[in-house]
């Protein structure tokens, strides 16, 4: 009786080791169900053609990604979060903390290269036509990312709280402001008050290193699983061209490795030879300095506010641009509806976006005549 | 219909006192004005188109409180009756006294600028300008010669003559004229001298209105030279630790003795440029070599202060080019920086304590400025140090990547060997 009663509720016997197999594959095997993802990896192949180099852009970006939250949970060992003390904690860590300075240099530019390769996988993605059915949520996941790495940055900047930062949030912030009925609601929110202040720097902070990295695990969480359900997507115009692949571990795993040690040395030699700037302690009540610019990844839509005319039609300009670019990353978000059978309209549209971007980006970056270098 | 207004505003108006007694609160009314204008006489007219901007017709005070006579009266002999007063234009000599009248009297000054000073003709008997003046000497100045006569603005007023910025400029009027000064027996390079001086480079490019100009030093209505005796009690008046560390000084009662002009005798008096460690030294800038024999106990002091300081200034230099290497290269050098600050600080202090002559005083100083110092160059040279270290790491974790990169390389060729698919 009691034998019966053990066996049925206890779980299978673990199967016998198989010869030359080791203690810990076998323990694996049995309580993490190693053998199966062992499986699922081998079977997982990846396409080879005229575009595959593409691929990597993903897989670059979660790295950078991943070294941002390593580097990033590095700097909160140091770093104290108050107008009084952020300053002087992150110029401590650049001088007195052991590879402090290599921490803090790798985050800062490894942010603008992520941002950067953000980017470049989007464009791929859209101009390889990677959003159509049945990829439409692996598209829209991939764009909150990309609005999700923009609030990184746009928080992280203000972080070492220097006076451009300082500054620059302070035109940051102004730009919801513009948006009809909630703007200044949602100004306001974002600043923890009438104007930049500690208090910004405080909210700024819980939603750098708490908000947004859980929202962006659950997004990019669902963005793999879709990438994993769905496959690689293999471009139109060579579909059906070529029938060769070749797996996924090892083959296009050691390829990843290579653009990501790459990536490591470009970031290191970045931090040796440039270490990220620290600039000046903010100052509230000192007049803003000249040559105030956001991130570079921002620049395109600073430069495009700043032509804008007072009035459009009786409705102010920057309201009128906040909408527009509202608008703009809304369509973005539903680019897989506009062009649900992947025509060619949608690609000149966004090769005029993008160009007037680049374009705006290169004007922000032009000296100024009479103004001073930041 | 002209004489007709003039009446009019004439029969509204108070009588008017003559131009001797201190007058009452003023009358609204000034006919002179009306008249002076009209006639557009070159000699006449610009006065009285001048006065209606003058800070005394804006408080309703007339031209009969200067000149005498009767504002009211149309016709011109009524009005310039001398039995009302009339005195024309005063005479130099005159004008003194005539502000006086107004600008000494308590009373009345307290209505208009409580905060006024009511001693401006006592000061001025007591300058060489009053007392050439009172000698018969007319072309020294009056009030009207520097405050304006018609047109007479608050000294505040940046248009007035003897505004702060300006002042300067209307004593070398008459400073700077050279044969007016030759027949005083006054040079008239002063403002050509002040115009290369430290003070003037602060005053005039930093818009330091705290900086000295003319009046600063020499005084303004008892303006006159500053005695041998008080030149350093004048120059103490801002620098006040170099003229108590002077007072302490083994130079102090031996430049009485001898009527050296103190500060004067090493710094000049309009010409002061930026003092340097070169004063101390032999040589063409030297100025304790004028008094000091070669190898005599004075010579060796000011030798000795000079190393000190020559030291100092050379180590805060020699950190100040490592913090900028550094800083090039992106190393975090506040802390060097910092230390820099205080260490010029004690450059400053030593420098200042030369004015107590006492070799032992700079040294003091100097060895406190040399301590953070090279404590300051030694952050500079860890941050290098530091530079070095970094590089020399980058490159071999690079030479490992590339090791790694190569490696992975190697192992996907072995595999596309191996496993490569036949094509389609």
């Amino acid at each position: 009786m009691s034998e019966a009663k053990r066996s049925s509720s206890s779980a299978p016997d673990p199967a016998p080791r198989a010869p030359g197999e080791s203690r810990l594959h076998a323990w694996a095997r049995d309580r993490l169900g190693w053998d199966d993802l062992a499986h699922l990896a081998a079977k997982k192949r990846v396409p080879v053609h005229r575009y595959t180099i593409f691929y990597y852009l993903g897989g670059m970006a979660l790295f950078l990604f991943l070294v941002q939250v390593a580097t990033g949970i590095l700097l909160l060992l140091y770093y104290r979060p108050s107008a009084a003390e952020a300053f002087e904690s992150v110029q401590y860590m650049m001088a007195d903390v052991p590879f402090g300075w290599l921490i803090r240099s790798i985050h800062s530019w490894g942010a603008n290269l992520f941002v950067g390769v953000v980017f470049a996988h989007l464009i791929s993605v859209f101009f390889l036509k990677a959003y159509l059915a049945p990829r439409e949520m692996t598209w829209v996941t991939g764009v909150l990312l990309l609005f999700l790495a923009l609030g990184f940055g746009f928080s992280g900047y203000l972080l070492p709280w220097n006076t451009l930062a300082f500054f620059a949030t302070k035109v940051g912030t102004d730009v919801p402001a513009q948006i009809p009925v909630i703007g200044h609601l949602l100004s306001r929110i974002m600043r923890g008050g009438s104007d930049v202040s500690g208090a910004t720097l405080s909210r700024f902070y819980g939603i750098h290193v708490a908000i947004l990295p859980a929202i962006s695990t659950l997004i990019l969480g669902a963005h793999l699983l879709l990438v994993q359900r769905h496959g690689m997507s293999v471009p139109r115009s060579v579909e059906g061209k070529t029938r060769r692949s070749i797996s996924f571990v090892p083959d296009f795993l050691m390829r990843d490795m290579v653009g990501w040690l790459a990536a490591v040395g470009l970031l290191a030699a970045l931090a040796a030879f440039f270490p990220w700037e620290l600039g000046v302690k903010a100052d509230p009540f000192a007049p803003a300095p000249a040559g105030i610019r956001p991130e570079w990844y921002f620049l395109w839509m600073f430069q495009g506010l700043k032509y804008l005319p007072a009035k459009i039609f009786g409705i102010p300009g920057e309201t009128l641009g906040v909408l527009f670019f509202g608008a703009l990353g809304a369509g973005l978000l539903a680019v897989p509806w506009l062009d649900p059978r992947g025509k060619r309209g949608i690609v000149v549209a966004a090769l005029v976006v993008l160009a007037a971007a680049a374009i705006l980006t290169v004007l922000a970056l032009l000296p100024v005549p009479g103004e001073a270098k930041p | 219909m002209r004489g007709f207004v003039v009446l009019l505003l004439l029969s509204l108006a108070t009588p008017e006192a003559g131009g001797q007694a201190p007058p009452k609160p003023p009358p609204a009314i000034n006919g002179c004005v009306d008249c002076h204008t009209a006639l557009e006489d070159p000699r006449i007219t610009p006065p009285a188109k001048l006065f209606a901007d003058d800070v005394h017709a804006k408080a309703g005070f007339t031209c009969v409180f200067c000149h005498g006579g009767d504002g009211r009266q149309e016709d011109q002999e009524k009005a310039h009756d001398p039995a009302k007063g009339f005195i024309g234009k005063p005479k130099p000599r005159e004008i003194p006294e005539l502000c006086g009248k107004c600008h000494s009297d308590a009373a009345l000054m307290k209505q208009y600028d409580p905060s006024q000073r009511i001693d401006q003709l006592a000061e001025y008997r007591t300058s060489g300008h009053g007392k050439a003046l009172a000698r018969g000497d007319t072309t020294v100045a009056e009030c009207a010669n520097c405050h304006g006569a018609h047109g007479i603005q608050p000294v505040k007023d940046s248009r007035s003559p003897v505004s702060p910025t300006k002042i300067a400029q209307t004593c070398n009027h008459c400073h700077g004229n050279a044969a007016l000064m030759a027949a005083h027996q006054l040079p008239s390079d002063p403002y050509e001298k002040w115009s290369r001086s430290v003070h003037y480079r602060a005053r005039v490019e930093k818009a330091d209105l705290s900086a000295p100009t003319c009046n600063s030093c020499h005084g303004n209505h008892g303006a006159v030279p500053p005695e041998v005796g008080s030149v350093a009690n004048v120059c103490g008046t801002c620098h006040v630790t170099f003229a108590d560390q002077f007072k302490l000084s083994p130079h102090w009662e031996p430049f009485k003795e001898m009527g050296l002009p103190g500060c004067v005798a090493c710094h000049e008096n309009h010409e002061i440029v930026k003092p340097t460690e070169a004063f101390l030294a032999d040589g063409a800038e030297s100025k304790c070599s004028s008094c000091h024999e070669a190898d005599s106990k004075g010579a060796r002091a000011a030798a000795e202060m000079h190393s000190d300081l020559v030291g100092l200034d050379r180590e805060i230099r020699r950190a100040t080019q490592l913090a900028d290497r550094a800083a090039e290269a992106g190393m975090e050098v506040s802390k060097v920086r910092f230390d820099l600050v205080a260490a010029t600080n004690a450059l400053t202090k030593a420098r200042a304590d030369v004015h107590l002559f006492r070799p032992s005083a700079v040294h003091a100083a100097v060895a406190e400025g040399l301590k953070v110092a090279r404590g300051a160059a030694t952050g500079g040279e860890a941050r290098l140090k530091e530079r070095d270290f970094r590089r020399r790491g980058l490159f071999i974790s690079l030479g490992l990547i590339l090791l790694s990169i190569a490696a992975l390389v190697v192992r996907i060729r072995e595999r596309e060997r191996s496993t490569r698919e036949p094509a389609e």
